[in-house]
């Protein structure tokens, strides 16, 4: 049996086991004790009342006092009749001697006188000089010497029962710690057996590392009381993989990641230092790396925003949100840039959520840089906001390439480039929509993204929460 | 005025860089490396500025900042923190700090907020107008000439130009820009600065000489009037 920690429950069920049994076994030993000694008494007294009886009619029958011999006689009769050892009589008068006594009637008179008037033919027990006796006493009418009545006292010495009581206890109590030793291996023998199930559960959560989180407990072949633990556990496995996984891809996407530029500024200084150069050269490498460090740095500030946002670090402040009034403020930040390249912008609609100002923002200016560079030259850019009762919806479409349908599930990825060829431009970081979604995410919205042949729409809904 | 700034920072190459960029751009710098001589060098000396670093030995960055506010000093604190929780920041600002600037940032960055938290302690003139060379900038009109002639600016054109005749001679992140011009918080991924840029200086810049507005590479952009360089 293993203890850990706090009691085992195999330990447990085999004291409730025991406890239980011997409460039992203990009650049926008092009701047996009981009824056998209840027994003993109604033997007794029939033995008792018969020497009574037997005594009142032969008093009836004698007139001298001599005659009391033959009770004597009639004593020994019933002692060969019975068989019974040590049953006495003892016969008194109102004076308090003693007409008659068998030999061994060795208990006290006054006893008898006492018992005779408060508990006529009742059951009495004395006690004289270590030896008990079960006695009734009652006055029987006679005729002997000129008396009315005498009182008689029955006895039968009960040390031949104690004895017999005494033993049979004894047999009694051993029994019950036998019995409850007994059911205690029972017990635990079922205990374990009942809990070989729980056992192999722990031998296979035992098996599950890191490595193998893939691994689940076999609900249904366990037993109902613990198929609904397994289901938990599994279900807190399968969270724990995600999470895993998550944090696994994520620890690769930045390696992956960071690998280029790493070497490339390795690359480019360990050449520049191989051999003396001019002060502009000089220059324009450090250029040149500073442009690639900072690149690295907003990559960082970014991967770290999207792995709050991912554990749910990321909790928005809530102010009211004018949508028209944020999109225009956008629009004027990318108005050069669209101007550059031709693009007409326009809003329609308007619509206030409460939300955080600066992700919000955030999130639009991704999806609006996205769009003005996916944009075809010369094409329109609109953005619609749609006002329903419980959701604002913003879409932002723009005309252009599309995106292909295998791509679109995955535009919302991190560093996820539909070209890959233009992964090592110098524009972004590959995170922009993702971390648009983290944003919209967290706010309690969807995003999703729609491509139908030259028009590209993303729309994000956010509830209104006003 | 020569500006006095204290750094307290324990990592080796940051503090040498720091010390090194602020100096050659004009400060007096002490550099300490841990938070007890930091709260010391802050009670004892004259400071106009203090830049801390929040994980310090000896003495955290909070504590070093909570030490030099209970003795009454109020020159504005930056703190530096390679930590970013918003927790981080409100604590740094519940007890006093002036800014909080998170690793990795640019030097140019770091140079533009030490410049305006130094400038916030001092008096703004109330310029109404604003020169570099023969640019004139007319806040009330806003109306700028260069050379006599009138230049036409878009809104966006005009405080971005005001900002770099502001700040001449300071170099201005991208980041620094797009906050200040557009209240644009984010980085964008998009060469939008640029643009702009590019489109001011073909106004401002193209038909005449001396060129004013310069890119920085890796860094950001100038104005620059007297350009020796």
């Amino acid at each position: 049996m293993r203890l850990s920690g706090s009691t085992s429950i195999t330990l447990r069920l085999t004291l409730l086991f025991v406890i239980a049994s011997s409460a039992v076994l203990l009650a049926l030993g008092f009701v047996i004790a009981t009824a056998v000694e209840q027994h003993f008494v109604d033997l007794d007294m029939e033995v008792l009342t018969d020497r009574m009886d037997l005594t009142r009619h032969t008093l009836l029958t004698l007139q001298a006092p001599d005659d009391l011999k033959h009770i004597d006689e009639q004593s020994h009769q019933h002692h060969a009749m019975t068989g019974h050892q040590g049953l006495e009589l003892m016969l008194i008068d109102k004076n308090r001697s003693v007409l008659y006594a068998t030999p061994n009637a060795r208990f006290d008179p006054e006893l008898a006188l006492a018992g005779a008037a408060q508990r006529p033919r009742q059951p009495m027990l004395w006690t004289v000089g270590g030896q008990t006796w079960r006695a009734i006493a009652e006055e029987l009418p006679t005729r002997i010497g000129g008396r009315t009545s005498v009182i008689a006292a029955t006895a039968i010495d009960t040390a031949h029962h104690q004895e017999f009581m005494r033993s049979f206890l004894q047999t009694l109590w051993l029994f019950v710690l036998v019995a409850a030793l007994l059911t205690g291996l029972l017990g635990w023998a079922a205990a374990r057996r009942g809990l070989a199930p729980l056992r192999a559960m722990r031998e296979k959560a035992q098996g599950i590392t890191a490595q193998q989180l893939s691994h689940r407990l076999a609900v249904q072949s366990v037993p109902l009381e613990l198929a609904e633990l397994a289901q938990s556990l599994n279900d807190m496995l399968a969270r724990l993989e995600e999470a895993f996984r998550r944090l696994s891809d994520f620890s690769s996407d930045i390696a992956h990641e960071l690998r280029t530029p790493v070497s490339n500024l390795m690359t480019q200084t360990q050449v520049a230092l191989s051999r003396s150069r001019s002060a502009d050269e000089y220059r324009s490498i450090l250029e040149s790396n500073a442009e690639e460090f900072e690149r690295m740095a907003r990559m960082i500030s970014d991967m770290l925003l999207l792995a709050k946002a991912e554990n749910g670090l990321v909790v928005p402040t809530r102010e009211t949100v004018d949508l028209a009034a944020e999109v225009r403020a956008l629009f004027d930040f990318y108005d050069a840039l669209a101007d550059e390249r031709g693009l007409q912008l326009s809003l329609e609609g308007d619509g206030t959520i409460s939300a955080d100002r600066l992700m919000l923002r955030r999130a639009l200016g991704n999806l609006l840089s996205n769009a003005v560079r996916h944009a075809a030259p010369n094409s329109k850019l609109r953005v619609v906001i749609t006002s329903g009762p419980d959701a604002v919806s913003i879409a932002v479409e723009n005309t252009g390439d599309g995106i292909a349908p295998e791509n679109l599930a995955r535009i919302f990825d991190r560093f996820f480039r539909v070209d890959p060829s233009r992964q090592r431009s110098s524009e972004g970081t590959g995170l922009g929509l993702a971390i648009t979604r983290s944003i919209v995410l967290a706010h309690g919205g969807t995003i999703c993204a729609k491509s139908t042949g030259a028009l590209t729409t993303f729309t994000i809904e956010l509830p209104r929460l006003a | 005025m020569i500006m006095k700034i204290l750094i307290v920072e324990d990592e080796p190459k940051t503090g040498d860089y720091l010390k090194q960029g602020l100096a050659e751009a004009g400060f007096v710098v002490d550099l300490v490396r841990d938070g007890n001589d930091g709260l010391h060098h802050g009670l004892t000396e004259a400071y106009d500025l203090a830049i801390l670093d929040v994980m310090l030995p000896g003495l955290d960055g909070w504590s070093v900042l909570a030490g030099i506010r209970r003795a009454g000093k109020d020159m504005p604190v930056l703190f530096l923190s390679a930590r970013d929780h918003v927790d981080d920041r409100v604590k740094g600002l519940e007890l006093g700090a002036d800014d909080y600037l998170v690793k990795p940032f640019a030097f140019s960055e770091l140079l533009a907020r030490v410049r305006t938290l130094l400038r916030r302690g001092g008096k703004i003139k109330a310029a109404e107008c604003l020169h570099a060379a023969d640019v004139e900038l007319d806040l009330m009109r806003r109306r700028v000439t260069r050379a006599g002639q009138r230049i036409d600016l878009t809104a966006k054109e005009f405080a971005l130009l005001e900002l770099l005749l502001r700040r001449q001679g300071e170099v201005l992140p991208r980041s620094l820009i797009a906050s200040q011009v557009w209240d644009m918080n984010f980085d964008s991924d998009t060469n939008v600065i640029e643009v702009a840029m590019r489109r001011l200086r073909a106004k401002l810049d193209d038909n005449f000489e001396p060129k004013l507005i310069r890119t920085v590479r890796g860094m950001g952009y100038v104005l620059e009037a007297s350009d020796c360089a």
